[in-house]
Parts: C-alpha cells; structure tokens; sequence
C-alpha cells in the first residue's frame, strides 16, 4: 500500500529523513518494500497485514509512528453547513440481516457541483498512483485512503422510492457494475437496493444506474460495514477485489461509520455542496468495546524481559487503548474498536514488545531437559540409502510433485492417481503415482544438452487413491543410461545396461540388511517385454526394475535405451532388516575347486543358486559365477558356466579329499536338477 | 664318486661363463632352467646320479651336490637383482598422465542444504520430524488459527484436492500433528515439502521446501527464539553477520517476527545490490512465540506452556548462500547443474 509523507504530515508532525523514517517504520513492522521521492514528496510502499486493516489508511499508520515517535496525532475537524432537512426525511434505511450489516450510516449533500477536484486533492490522489476523476469520486478516495473507511456514493435522484435495503439478492437479479460488467446475482450475496432492485454490491462495487455523474446534484454518501466473511465469499465468486472489499474482508471499525461519513460530507461541502441534519444510522445491536487483562509477569514469561511499568502504561495510552483499573501490576484494558487484531494478553503484549524495539530483547537459549533419537529409523535408512546412490556413481535429482495426465496414461503405473482440483496447468494436474516419468523428463533434458551419461536417482513420495483414501508413499528410483564413469586413457569406457542397474539394488538390498531379497521375472507396465523383474523380500513386492518400453521413451523423445528400478520404501522399511553381527574371520586357509558346467540356455542362474543354498554345505564358504560363455566350442543353445566354490572350516585346515566330496555332491545335485554337464564330460 | 666331483667341476666352469655373458632377463631365465629345471636341469641330472652311488658315498656327494646348487642359486639371485635394479631406471612410467578418477554421485543443492540445516539443530538437541504432504484443511489451517475464509489464507494460495484436502502450504501441520501426539517439552525441526498455486519463475515455484521449528515447554520466552535462531543463522553463514528482528504476523505466532539478516553479498555497500536491493538486509525467516489459540486447539495450557515456532525456505535460503539467481533451476536437474554440487 502507498503511503504519501506529506499526507501523513496532516496528522502527525514528522521531522526525519527518509532513512530514519524507514527504519522508524520497519522497527515497528511496518515493513517498506519500495520508496521514492517524487513531486517534494516521499512515497512509500508498504507491506500489508491480514489481521490489521486499521493500518490500511494514512492516519493508521500516523498512529502507529506517533507512538513509535512519541508524538501526539493531530486533531481533525470536518466542519459542515447544514441544511433544514432531516437525512430520514428523505431517504429510509433498512437491514435484512444484521450480521451480515451490523451498522450502515448515511447523509446526504445537495445542490453539488461536479468537477474536477481542486489541486491539493489532486496531488494527494496522485500521490499514492490514481488518477483524480471528479470531486465526488476523488473524495471518497481520499476518505479511504486516509481513514480505511470504504464511502460509497450514490446519485440521490436514482433511487427509487426513496428507500435503501440491505439485502440478500433475490434469484435472478442482476447488476450493471460502475466497471459495466454485468453481474448476474445469487442469493447468498448481499446488495444494497433501493425499493425495486439492486443498486450495489454491498462492500465491493457500486451499479452503473446509480452511479454520480456530472448531472447530478444531490448526493447519497454510504458509510457502512458488512460481514466480512460475506464480502470475501461474494468477491472471490465474482473475480473481483477492490479497495472496499479488501478492506471489508478484512473488518470495518464499526465506531468510525459517522465520522467517515462526515469527513465526507464536510470535503463535499467545500465543492458547494449543503448537509442534511443528523446522518441517519442504523445499528441494530451495538457492543461493548473488548476488555483484555493484561499481568505484568506474563510480559516477563513470554518475552524473557522486565518491562517497566511505565512504559508499558504510556504505550497502552498512546495506542488510544483505554485503561480501566489498574491494580498491583494488573492492567484491565479497554480496545478501541479499529483494533480488531487485540482480543487476548498476547496481543497487547506484543504491542508492548513491539513499541519497545525487539533489538532490546536478550539472547538466551531454551534449556534442554530431555533428549530425543534426533530421527526415526525411516529417516536414518533414507540417509543411508542416499548416500549408497552417490557412492554407486547416481546423481540426486528432485522433481515436482505433479505429473500430466497424458504422460500418466502412458506409464500405466497401476494406481490410481489423484487429481488437483484448481492445478497451475493441465500438465501438472496429477499428482505422481511413480518417480519413473519425472526422471525420464531429466533424461531426455540432459540428453538434448549432450550428457553422455544420465545415471540418476530421487527420493521422494507418490501418491495415489484407493476408495475414499489418499496414500503417500516414499518411494526411490533410479534410472540408468549412457557411459558409466569418466573416460580414462588406462581403460574403455563401459555402458549401462540392465545388470548396471540389477547390481545397484542387489548391493543396496544387501546394505540395508535385506539379504533374503529375490527377483521373479514378471511382465510390469514400464517396462518391455521379457526384460524386468520384481524385487521381492518375504514374499512380498517391494519394487521392480527393467528396460523402459518404447512407448514410453517416445513419450519423452529418448532415443537411447533406459533401463529404470523403483522401490517402495514404505513397504521395504516395515520389513524387518538383519541387524548386523561380527563374525569372527577364519584362521584356517580356504580351499576353493572351479567347476565349469555345459548346461541349456534357458537354465537360469537364481535357481542353480537357489538349489546350491538348499543343499546346505556346512563349510561352503561363498561361491560364484566366475564366467559365462556361449558360442564354439560350446555347442549351440547350450552355455558354459563356470563357478568357483570356496570352502573352509573355522577350526581346522580342510583336507583335499573333504572338498572334493563336497564339490562331487555340488555336482551331483545339478546334474540331476538341471541335466548339467561338466565341461571335461563334453 | 670321482666321476660325480668332476662333473660339478665342469658344470661350475661352464656356468661362470655362462653367468658373465647374461644381458636380460629372457638369458638369466634360460640358464636357470638349464641348470635349475625340476626334472632335465643339470642339477635334477645330478640328483639322479647321486642315486646309483654306493649308500656310503651318497652323504658327501649328495653335500657337494647341494653346496652347487646353493651357489648357483645366490648366483642367478644377484644377477637378478642387478637386473631388477636396472629396470627401474630404465622403464620409469610418466607419472604425470591423470590418475583413475572415481565418479560419485552429486547430492542435490537442497538436500545438501536442508542437511546443513538439520545438522546444526541437531546439535542444538533437535529431532527431525514429518508428516503427510497431502493435508486436512483443519491441520494446514484451523488448527494454525486460520479461520475460514480468512484473508490471511490469501498469502498461502492453496492447491486443493477437494472441500477438505489440499496440499499442504508449509510445513506448519506438523507442529500441530506432533503437539496432538506429544506432550512438552517439544523440541523439534520439520524440514519438508511443500506447495503453493504459484506459476514457476525466477523466485516462484508450485512446490519447494521448507524448514519449520517449534520448541514447547515451561518457561519458553522470546529471548529463547532469538538465541536459538542468533546460534542457527551465525552456524549457517557466518559468524560475524548482523541479525535484525522486526514484528509482523502470521496467525499462528503471538508475537510474530521476521528475520533478516545483514547482506553477505554486498555487505550493505551497495546500492543496487541484486540480492538485498541496497537495504543490505536479507530476509530469512518468520518466526514467533507460538499462539495461545494454537496451544488451545491441541490441549496445550498456554498459561503454564509457552514455545516459539519459526520457518524459512530451504530453497531460498539456498539460492542465497550460493547464489543461485533462479529458483528454477532446482527442479530442472540439469546434471551441469547437479554435478557442480559434487564437492559439498
């Protein structure tokens, strides 16, 4: 909001330079976003708050610096002339609804001449970025800006009957905005109208028909207020903020309406103009002023600071807070009605804190009396997991939460996905049911800049539906593609393909303590044909790895080969991990025996494993595919495996003739699960 | 017996010849397999011989036999190592040509900076929590003493999944999840993520991260927020930098302030500063002592309990510290962008 020095001067004297100024202001939270000196004026820009609409006018903020300064606020008078005639002789008030309109006031001012508004009016509105429009116009924008008071105007000779109601719209209304739009009106907005239909939009815009224009000269002038909840809901349904409703959304002083209106009255007199007797005011139900207690002690408890009594009283004063008993360090305190923020302690106690500088607050800290983990076991396994990523050659991306519906068809997740009701763009309306497309996203970017390499990883949540539910889970995927490592004159540079990114989760699932994890061949949405795998631990599903299908790397224009891995991570860390043991290293030397089988090309690897780790061995140590190899000598659609089997015993050095026996029994259990051969029986 | 000792002798003669005209390696290989081979070597052939003497003789011709063959070996031994010697002079690698480079993974400029964050309140005693990012309204909002169609909400321009679920627009939710779960003393930082309807530019994105905290206990005071925050913002940046508390508001603070911090970039010297646009004061944080109603809402006495909550961007707190002149640059996960975080 744009606030003019100069206007601030007809209220409070100030004598400082700009930057003093400023940093008057910011001490006190009100916080300057722009400045600049224009016309032998200083114009400043100031951020605005939610809860005090009091400080959206000039002699708000005059208030606020008079105590910030220690200043009085100089007095104002609106003089009037009068005229014989009651204002209730000539028009009648009626409120529907008293909560939606707790107080409306009105006067009238005849025989006004319209016109342009004399020079020191024109600056002032020139002052904070309007265009002066006529006098009537430019002074109820004077009264708004100096006092937040919204004024509406009407010509008095467009309403008819007589007669101002503040209703509900009928069904079917509608109203020409002053702006010309054409507003059709639904029965939970409130309107002023006069007998036959509706005249303005309560709070917000005014109607055309009644609008002052340069033949009118008798003139209605509106200080009311309304529901603020009302005025809020109205605005937002018909896409419309203005000064009024902004400042009516936020809450009127309900005290003020006959001053504001006066104010009005008496500039609008100055054009010629002639008052009726006594505005006419309708206030059905009016309160009591809001009485906070304020102790002394709780100042002290909440800040970390004695603040004299002294200053404390002055400060309540200044802020035109009424004090109305005071008794051994205990202030029963009357708020003025334009503070509609002060309802509690806290709240004058930050007004005493803020008048008192915050820069005079000690630094102290909160003593520690119980300690906590610092995290929970998720949190450590993510961190843990992270940095398996980075160690293994993966950078870390992160990518928004949102995903296209288009590109979700296309990925067929297999879950539901959730939509945004009031999305920034039909691209980002979904919320991601998997990591996998926004990582082909940042492939197929870093591609068309020339990465060679694009081995990437995120940690983050996706997000689905079941039923009525809405389900986040954490999740990790990575995907992998290109060149791996640096190019080095010692040795050629290797490619990712799809036992790059099986390794990455197999020394992952082991360094989490899942060794009892396997893979099942099984077809997945992503993925193409024959070539992906679950992950599975205890029986259950916990992720899925393989070669990204066509489809969709053709959905995100990627040429090249991608092979991706996604796990749950909510589903893998309900399981329970091996906690880690020593084991002691053995003493005694290792035998190990390589054998090397002729076998079908369709026997797979898991389950020869499988069947060696069934036969239990007692001293087989480890074993390993040392090689693999098909083509001549190896007959066709056969392959040559082979193993190497270590052996040793944690007590004594194994004899030759004990490995062999167990090596024989090794071979006698494939040979007859999977018709093997040894490579010298060929 | 004497046909044994002259053979040596003649085996001894025809060996020191042998030795003084080995140039390399291949030449000393070849005279130790003529001489030294297990099964045709001159030594094996002696070896044989040895066995066709009479019992008596054997212990001595088996002696002569051993001490020429002990000889022979120191022989060939120091003529390799001569060798050996000689090669390093000879076939020296340039150690100049580049070493084996490992590739590691870069970490993302957020989570290297949320983890800074973390860090040094977990040193401060802190634990890290978090909550659900698709939120009831009553959490992101009542609860935090938002009415309704209060326009206070304006300023946190929501994202909504229906009437009653929206994502969540700060990480606020989770002091009001922890409260309900936990009784004082609370002492806790929720980093984490969150949205806003906000279309991306240079410092505006639909989702970015947050990091919040609140302490609750007896006796918790304004003095206690400035302190902890003076430890955290001194930690972070530097500890020669000012810092500056100025009221505001945020519904769920009572008092509420702002923090900024003095501009590390210019330093206050510059009038046209990018960074601080010549206040040379940065913005950094809200924070405030919590609000009695907020207290209130999870059964908290706000007459025997007091704490103080705070938050701040870790995205624009990033951008800060390194510079970083478009948020944006975050979520496109341009690897050259990536990659340079690699070294923290």
């Amino acid at each position: 909001m744009k606030i003019s020095v100069n206007w601030l001067k007809n209220y409070i004297e100030l004598d400082l330079s700009t930057s003093e100024l400023i940093d008057s202001m910011e001490s006190i939270g009100l916080m300057v976003e722009s400045w600049e000196e224009k016309d032998d004026d200083l114009i400043v820009d100031l951020e605005t708050y939610a809860n005090r609409p009091d400080t959206l006018g000039h002699l708000g903020i005059a208030r606020e610096l008079s105590v910030k300064l220690d200043l009085p606020l100089k007095e104002q008078s609106w003089p009037i002339s009068e005229i014989g005639i009651e204002t209730s002789d000539l028009i009648d008030i009626h409120i529907s609804d008293e909560n939606l309109c707790p107080r409306y006031t009105g006067i009238i001012v005849k025989d006004i001449q319209i016109g342009p508004s004399p020079d020191w009016l024109r600056r002032r509105i020139k002052a904070i970025g309007l265009n002066p429009i006529n006098n009537v116009v430019d002074v109820s924008n004077y009264v708004l800006f100096s006092t937040a008071q919204p004024i509406h105007t009407f010509d008095l000779a467009k309403l008819e009957g007589g007669e101002i109601i503040v209703r509900e719209a009928f069904k079917g209304e509608r109203l020409i905005s002053l702006e010309g739009n054409d507003i059709s009106l639904t029965p939970e907005m409130l309107v002023i109208a006069d007998k036959k239909k509706p005249v303005a939009l309560a709070g917000i815009i005014g109607g055309e028909e009644t609008a002052v224009s340069d033949s009118t000269t008798d003139i209605f002038i509106e200080s009311a207020c309304f529901d603020p909840v009302s005025i809020r809901k109205t605005a937002k349904k018909i896409g419309v903020q203005t000064d009024a409703s902004y400042r009516f959304e936020r809450g009127a002083d309900i005290s003020f309406l006959p001053q504001a209106a006066m104010m009005t009255a008496s500039l609008l007199a100055q054009f010629g103009g002639k008052t009726t007797k006594s505005l006419v005011d309708v206030f059905p139900n009016p309160k009591n002023e809001k009485s906070v207690v304020l102790r002394h002690h709780r100042i002290k408890e909440l800040l970390g600071l004695d603040i004299e009594e002294e200053f404390i009283t002055r400060t309540i004063a200044m802020l035109g807070f009424s004090i109305d008993q005071q008794q051994q360090k205990i202030w029963q305190i009357k708020v003025p009605s334009f503070r509609i923020d002060i309802e509690r302690e806290a709240d004058i106690i930050e007004e005493i804190a803020r008048f008192y500088g915050y820069d005079k607050i000690p630094l102290t800290l909160p003593p520690l009396k119980e300690l906590e983990p610092g995290m929970d076991q998720e949190r450590v396994r993510i961190n843990e997991l992270r940095q398996m990523m980075l160690h293994s050659g993966y950078d870390e991306v992160v990518n928004f939460s949102f995903n296209d519906p288009a590109k979700e068809m296309v990925l067929k997740s297999g879950k539901v996905p959730i939509p945004i009701r009031n999305p920034i763009s039909t691209v980002t309306s979904l919320l991601r049911t998997t990591l996998i497309g926004g990582l082909l996203e940042n492939v197929a970017w870093n591609i068309n800049r020339g990465a060679d390499r694009v081995h990437i990883f995120e940690v983050g949540k996706t997000y689905f539906s079941q039923g009525d539910n809405t389900h986040e889970e954490q999740t990790l995927a990575f995907v992998t593609t290109g060149f791996v490592g640096f190019e080095h004159w010692q040795k050629k540079r290797k490619k990712a393909d799809f036992f790059h990114l099986k390794g990455t989760c197999e020394a992952l699932m082991s360094q989490l303590g899942y060794e009892s994890f396997s893979f099942k061949t099984k077809e997945v949405g992503f993925f193409e044909e024959e070539q992906a795998l679950l992950l599975h631990l205890k029986g259950e599903k916990v992720g899925c790895l393989g070669m990204i299908k066509r489809e969709i790397l053709d959905a995100y224009s990627i040429k090249r080969t991608v092979w991706a891995a996604e796990l749950n991570l909510s589903n893998l860390f309900q399981k329970q991990h091996q906690t880690f043991h020593f084991s002691p290293i053995g003493r005694f030397p290792s035998v190990s025996r390589d054998v090397s089988f002729i076998v079908d090309q369709d026997v797979r690897y898991q389950d020869i494993k499988q069947t060696v780790e069934k036969l239990s061995i007692p001293f087989l140590e480890s074993f390993y595919l040392q090689d693999r190899f098909m083509g001549s000598p190896v007959p066709k659609g056969k392959v040559s495996l082979s193993f190497r089997f270590i052996f040793r015993h944690p007590g004594k050095t194994l004899l030759a003739e004990e490995a062999d026996s167990y090596q024989t029994q090794i071979i006698n259990a494939l040979k007859t699960g999977f018709h093997f051969l040894l490579r010298e029986e060929e | 017996m004497k046909d044994l000792k002259s053979k040596i002798e003649q085996y001894r003669k025809e060996f020191e010849e042998a030795v003084s005209e080995v140039r390399d390696s291949a030449a000393l290989q070849k005279l130790r397999n003529l001489y030294l081979s297990r099964k045709k070597g001159y030594v094996a052939g002696l070896m044989d011989q040895l066995k066709t003497l009479p019992n008596e003789a054997k212990r001595d011709a088996g002696q002569l036999i051993n001490t020429f063959k002990d000889h022979i070996q120191a022989e060939l031994q120091k003529l390799q190592d001569t060798f050996q010697k000689q090669k390093k002079y000879v076939k020296a690698v340039d150690l100049t040509l580049p070493g084996t480079k490992c590739y590691w993974g870069a970490p993302h400029p957020l989570r290297v900076f949320q983890e800074k964050m973390e860090d040094i309140f977990l040193r401060m005693g802190f634990s890290i929590e978090d909550g659900p990012e698709i939120e009831t309204d009553y959490y992101n909002f009542e609860a935090l003493n938002f009415p309704p169609h209060h326009p206070a909400r304006d300023d946190w321009d929501t994202l909504y999944i229906n009437d009653d679920l929206l994502l969540r627009t700060h990480t606020s939710p989770v002091q009001i999840r922890v409260m309900e779960k936990k009784k004082p003393p609370i002492r806790i930082i929720i980093p984490g993520k969150v949205f806003r309807k906000e279309t991306p530019d240079p410092t505006h994105a639909p989702m970015f991260f947050q990091m919040e905290g609140l302490v609750v206990d007896l006796g918790i005071t304004f003095a206690d927020l400035k302190g902890t925050l003076d430890f955290f913002l001194k930690a972070m940046f530097h500890n020669k930098i000012k810092i500056r508390f100025r009221p505001s508001f945020f519904p769920f603070t009572e008092p509420s302030a702002e923090v900024d911090i003095s501009c590390t970039v210019c330093n206050g010297k510059k009038d046209d500063c990018r960074v601080c646009g010549g206040t040379g004061w940065v913005e950094i944080l809200g924070a405030g002592m919590v609000d009695p109603q907020v207290l209130k809402n999870v059964n908290i006495d706000p007459e025997k309990y007091s704490g103080f909550a705070f938050g701040m961007g870790i995205d624009r707190t990033a951008m800060f510290e390194y510079q970083i002149p478009d948020m944006r640059l975050f979520y496109e996960n341009d690897l050259r962008f990536i990659r340079e975080f690699s070294r923290k």
